[in-house]
């Protein structure tokens, strides 16, 4: 490009910027392309039979991989890792039929996936060496998924990256290896899909939520903590080697075309849950884990959509569990009542909205900061209340440490919930009752997140949570808005309570923390909202399962739990604050793009016909 | 805090014409400092009123007062009659709405959104009608699309309704502000420095813009610093200079007060050369030019050389 | 009732320990707007490290002669973790949204006290720390044991000093104007990053000497304390008025006062028999807590937190 300065009466000429490269840009290491591919595809085939091999000499390595040509726990693992990473691979290079596979990106989807085989294997072979002690008890099965996997890693980190480099971008004018890596994992974003007709995208739809609930099925029944490791790494890379195909996009295209058909799939899915199961051991752990994200839906209301920091949720779920249990007809209860189910909820409910307007009304005038110590404080406050209330301390309502006891199961319009039913042949313990129960109860409060967020009041958390001084210069009474969002969040908690009490037939003051190693609590409550993205329907519900299952299932970290709790929550609001399903709002609100997020569909299409 | 509140028994006013905003005796004390000094406005309806005033000379604080965000140490508002009261939320309900200095969008809610905000005032479907989601709320959601849009239409942002109001270049942002404010149909709508930054071409623009709002029957209150754009577009201007009301007039009286030329310009110091002085010296260089005319190329340059 | 010069001694000597803690919320929260969850932590840190001190000196050594290096010790280790938290946890997301920092504190004070948990000898249940033999003094018609006359030297003597530094010295006037207006304040060459960490730094340091208080008066310590110590301080800065330093510590002292009388005499009070004694203590600072945000949110003296808006 020639500038002319006519003061000057001269012409410099600056040197002409780089054509964009059609092909993408180079790979992180300098391997032709062909070699790439090759070296990728033999790396995968011979992963994929290594896991047919042995890898260990001994049983006592947990899950027993000591069978010739029949794969199991880790090494299957490793398996649908190395299919993932041919899979890919082949879509990318234009294999009639797989094409489907990747409208977005090409070579970072088969990069990761090559990378979470690689990690499932290179886990594996160090968690034998660690538990058995010594690359001794190696097979030589182990040391050819070793090589293999590392084979596909480096041939995935030959192939070309997706999208050329910015020329803009000064970082990039000399890429070393690292920015080379980093570049060949972004994608770009995929083509819009042709249309399918309705039946189709109901099924691909049903089809998603049936692999989601085996996905799910398999990572809650893992028996064992090496297992259940090696599934998250797999299921972490492939669930980014699936979003950086443009797959995660274009369903979520086809789930936002129709939302309520993907919610009535994903509640289908959950239901047959219990039916998965032969006993009813891993169902207690489901039941559990619907209760902790339920309550996690409902302080999203309240920080999610709000913006209110609430440190002390647990307990209103405590008030909603204690008002159950002393109306539940427990022996151990001081009301000598016994309310039917329905009744029991409202007084749950409602005692919790009654907590919930009177610690609001007070605080929520004031600065943020102060809602959140006082919140705190109730927290504490509740529990040693509800400790104290024994009679000695205080006067005698909640039997005091003991807590309240015996909780008689359900029994609703005939239904024994504590006891075994057959449905449709298969046997439900009582776990699986109270979760259908509680299922029920999520898909109440899903439906009033879903309906609270897109209305007048929705509009009205956001806008006081961006700018309260404009909002109010709107006509928004900040002050209401806030209070509704926080006694809307109490009246959840409290209908949750009502069925956790059921749930674990007694509630006791230590239930009802701000941390510990159990959830719910309120650091953990705050923590699955955050770690799963605010304001989402999802996000709290993703992050609540893991939040329980990763102490549930790694049981070996033991003391350091928490430690590891804490660390993770001050790296995770260092490096990814939004979370992992990231509300588009919050990721900009944490991050700037310097882009312009223009929707697609080009100016002036609305949203509901792009 | 002394507040003087009357009961609202309107003044009677000119034939045809209704007090839109009445300002009595407003001072806002800051602790020691005085930033507003009892300052009286009038707005009639369908007027267009202009409010300038050297930087600091109080007069956002003063549109804060009429607000609500601040609470006013003396004096009283009074909107169509009635006293309003000091909480801003009140005051847009009761028709008053307002734009800002520094732009206060909701940067992170499209450009639609904006609006529907604007809207909440005018609408009262709360938690349990969202949650219900019966026949009333989905006309009432319909309605404010309708009203949003025709909003959008009238400022030209239609086509961006989905952008995002942090992605707007600086003049749909003011635009939107407008717009945002208009949606809770008040009947007075307050601009603070609605061209701050704005091009020549975007500057007329706007002024297009609040001649057409006056149209449709909202009364204008405007603070701006920029001169040709008030005096094109203002029935009434009033100076405030360190707090207090200076002068009040036609655009033409106010141009030409002195009092206002002094405190923007300020006044002239002692043994400043007069126009006798200022006459020699640019009859001096007219000579100097004269005599190096021979060399130059006349190119229009002055004695020194310089380009233009 | 008539041991109420008792109870009022108490109460002083009580409030004083949260003053002085409430001083490092106070001003921490008064230049940054950060309310520093691992605080109390920090504290908790001192006292460990107090206790540590004593633990190396060579048995039998007087604990008079030990007091002056657990407290250097204390003093020391929270201010080394208020350091380190500022620079390592909170420096990086000083323009971040107000969310992050606040996680962000609750995260390390989760670790900070599973750090002692898990790694300090024997502390997964209370450590004993050192207490003074002998008898209580008698001062003033109350008995004041004498691990309290600790404080009550301490406690005056470090607002003094605070009260001058930030009046009378350089870097005292460049906190005022920090908390104030910190854009401003960088535009007239004051280091903020430096004022901030020194704000920490004071905060950690007035905890370190309550956390030898705290261990002197209740003869244990272990790895909870932290957390009720540092929601009573937070109570306490807020009651005095956020940002205030003689706040805090006003505000410290009506609280350990209300605590005192409350946990004595609350009993008295016809239809209350019940709600007497230490299993409520804690509970009337959130009732005093309530009651001031209701009546008088900003505080006993007044906030002193700049305007951001």
């Amino acid at each position: 490009m020639a500038t002319t300065d006519p003061q000057a009466g001269t012409t410099a000429t600056t040197a002409p910027a780089e054509p964009l490269d059609p092909t993408g840009a180079p790979g992180t290491l300098p391997l032709p392309p062909k070699a790439a591919r090759t070296l990728t595809l033999a790396g995968a085939v011979g992963t994929f039979a290594s896991t047919m091999l042995a890898w260990t000499w001994t049983a006592e390595f947990p899950g027993d991989l000591t069978y010739y040509g029949s794969p199991v726990d880790l090494q299957t693992l490793t398996l649908a890792g190395s299919l993932l990473t041919i899979a890919f691979l082949l879509a990318g290079n234009g294999v009639r039929g797989l094409r489907w596979l990747t409208p977005g990106g090409r070579t970072a989807p088969v990069t990761l996936a090559a990378l979470g085989t690689f990690g499932v294997a290179w886990f594996t072979a160090g968690a034998i060496a660690v538990v058995l002690g010594g690359f001794i008890h190696f097979e030589p099965g182990m040391w050819v998924a070793v090589f293999t996997s590392l084979l596909t890693v480096v041939g995935a980190l030959g192939l070309r990256a997706d999208e050329p480099f910015d020329p803009a971008d000064p970082a990039l004018r000399d890429p070393g290896p690292w920015q080379r890596f980093r570049h060949s994992l972004k994608a770009p974003a995929p083509a819009a899909a042709r249309e399918l007709p309705g039946w189709a995208e109901l099924l691909t739809i049903a089809v998603t939520f049936g692999v989601g609930l085996f996905v799910f099925t398999y990572g809650i029944d893992t028996p064992y903590g090496e297992l259940f490791i090696g599934f998250l790494i797999l299921v972490g890379f492939g669930a980014t080697a699936l979003a950086r195909a443009g797959l995660s996009q274009r369903l979520s295209k086809l789930t936002a075309k129709h939302r309520n058909i993907t919610f009535t799939a994903a509640f289908v899915a959950a239901a047959c849950f219990p039916f998965t199961q032969s006993s009813d051991q891993y169902t207690s752990v489901a039941a559990n884990i619907l209760i902790f994200a339920t309550v996690a839906l409902g302080l999203n209301v309240v920080v999610g959509l709000a913006g209110l920091l609430d440190l002390g949720y647990v307990a209103f779920l405590g008030v909603g569990a204690y008002a159950a249990a002393l109306v539940s007809g427990s022996n151990t209860s001081v009301l000598g009542v016994h309310f039917p189910f329905w009744a029991a909820v409202l007084t749950g409910a409602g005692a919790s909205l009654i907590f919930g307007v009177v610690i609001g009304a007070p605080t929520l005038r004031l600065h943020g900061d102060y809602l959140a110590i006082v919140t705190l404080g109730f927290g504490e406050i509740f529990r040693i209340g509800m400790e104290n209330l024994d009679g000695s301390s205080g006067p005698a309502v909640t039997n005091g440490a003991n807590g309240i006891a015996n909780i008689p199961d359900l029994v609703i319009f005939g239904f024994n919930l504590g006891e075994d039913h057959t449905v449709l042949g298969v046997e439900l313990g009582p776990f699986a009752n109270y979760y259908l129960l509680m299922l029920f109860f999520t898909i109440i409060i899903v439906t009033i997140f879903r309906r609270a967020d897109r209305s007048r009041i929705g509009r009205a958390w956001v806008a006081v949570r961006e700018d309260e001084t404009a909002a109010r210069a709107m006509g928004i009474n900040g002050f209401r808005v806030k209070l509704i969002a926080f006694a809307l969040g109490a009246t959840l908690a409290g209908m949750a309570g009502t069925v956790q009490a059921h749930v674990t037939s007694s509630v006791t003051p230590e239930q009802y923390q701000f941390v510990e190693v159990v959830p719910p609590n309120s650091a953990f409550l705050l923590a699955a909202v955050i770690l799963g993205g605010m304001g989402t329907v999802s996000g709290p519900l993703i992050g609540a399962s893991l939040l329980y299952l990763i102490p549930a299932k790694l049981q070996f970290i033991g003391d350091y739990q928490l430690l590891l709790f804490g660390l993770a929550l001050v790296l995770l609001m260092r490096y990814r604050p939004e979370g992992l399903i990231a509300d588009r709002r919050k990721k900009l609100e944490f991050h700037e793009t310097g882009q312009l997020d223009v929707p697609t569909g080009g100016p002036g299409l609305s949203k509901t016909e792009a | 805090m002394t507040t003087t509140t009357t009961t609202g028994t309107p003044q009677a006013q000119p034939a045809g014409r209704t007090d839109v905003l009445r300002a009595s005796g407003v001072t806002m004390r800051f602790g020691g400092l005085t930033a507003v000094r009892n300052v009286d406005l009038d707005v009639d309806s369908g007027e267009i009123v202009g409010l300038i005033g050297p930087n600091g000379a109080g007069k956002t604080t003063f549109f804060n007062c009429l607000t609500g965000l601040y609470i006013p140490t003396e004096g009283q508002v009074a909107y169509k009659g009635k006293v309003l009261p000091h909480r801003s939320h009140l005051v847009t309900k009761a028709g008053i709405a307002r734009t800002f200095q520094n732009i206060r969008l909701f940067a992170n809610m499209t450009v639609l959104e904006n609006v529907l905000v604007g809207r909440h005032t005018r609408t009262k479907e709360g938690l349990l009608s969202a949650l219900l989601r019966g026949p009333g709320f989905r006309k009432a959601e319909r309605g404010s699309e309708e009203r949003a849009m025709e909003l959008l239409e009238f400022t030209g942002l239609a086509g961006k309704r989905e952008h995002l109001a942090r992605n707007l270049p600086y003049g749909e942002q003011r635009k939107l502000e407008i717009a945002r404010a208009l949606a809770s149909e008040p009947g007075l709508l307050l601009l603070d420095e609605p061209t701050a930054g704005m091009t020549a071409g975007e500057t007329s623009a706007t002024r297009d813009l609040v001649l057409a709002v006056r149209e449709q029957g909202t009364a204008v209150l405007v603070i701006e610093h920029d001169m040709r754009f008030i005096f094109n577009l203002c029935d009434r201007v009033a100076v405030l200079v360190q707090g207090e009301k200076l002068v009040e007039g036609s655009p033409e009286a106010v141009q030409a007060d002195e009092r206002v030329v002094a405190a923007y310009l300020g006044t002239p110091f002692e043994g400043e050369p007069g126009e006798a002085e200022a006459a020699e010296v640019r009859e001096a260089e007219t000579r100097e030019a004269a005599a190096h005319d021979g060399g130059q190329t006349g190119t229009g340059e002055n004695p020194k050389g310089e380009q233009h | 009732m008539n041991d109420l010069p008792q109870q009022l001694a108490s109460g002083l000597i009580l409030g004083a320990m949260y003053g002085l803690i409430a001083i490092g919320y106070t001003m921490v929260y008064g230049i940054v707007q950060l309310i520093n969850f691992a605080h109390g932590e920090i504290v908790m840190f001192g006292a460990f490290g107090g206790l540590t001190a004593w633990l190396l000196l060579p048995q039998g050594t007087a604990l008079t002669l030990a007091l002056p290096l657990m407290l250097v010790m204390a003093v020391g280790v929270s201010v080394l973790v208020g350091i380190g938290a500022e620079r390592f946890a909170y420096r990086p997301l000083r323009n971040a949204p107000r969310l992050a920092p606040l996680i962000t504190a609750i995260g390390l004070s989760i670790m900070l006290q599973q750090l002692i948990w898990s790694f300090y000898p024997d502390a997964k249940k209370a450590r004993s720390f050192p207490q003074f033999s002998g008898e209580s003094v008698q001062l003033l018609g109350a008995n004041v044991q004498r691990g309290e006359l600790f404080l009550l030297i301490a406690a005056p003597i470090c607002m003094i000093a605070l009260g001058f530094f930030v009046a009378k010295t350089r870097t005292g006037r460049a906190m005022q104007a920090t908390s104030q207006d910190p854009d401003t304040a960088k535009l007239m060459g004051i280091n903020t990053d430096r004022i901030i960490v020194t704000a920490f730094a004071i905060g950690a340091a007035f905890g370190g000497v309550a956390a030898i208080a705290y261990g002197l008066k209740y003869g244990q310590i272990d790895f909870k304390i932290g957390f009720i110590l540092g929601l009573k301080a937070f109570t306490a800065a807020v009651l005095g008025g956020i940002g205030n330093i003689y706040g805090a510590m006003v505000g410290g002292v009506v609280l350990g006062l209300a605590e005192s009388l409350a946990t004595a005499y609350i009993e008295h009070i016809p239809g209350m028999e019940l709600f007497g004694g230490g299993a409520w203590k804690n509970v009337w600072a959130f009732v005093l807590l309530i009651l001031v945000l209701l009546v008088r949110p900003q505080g006993l003296l007044g906030e002193r937190v700049a305007d951001r808006a």
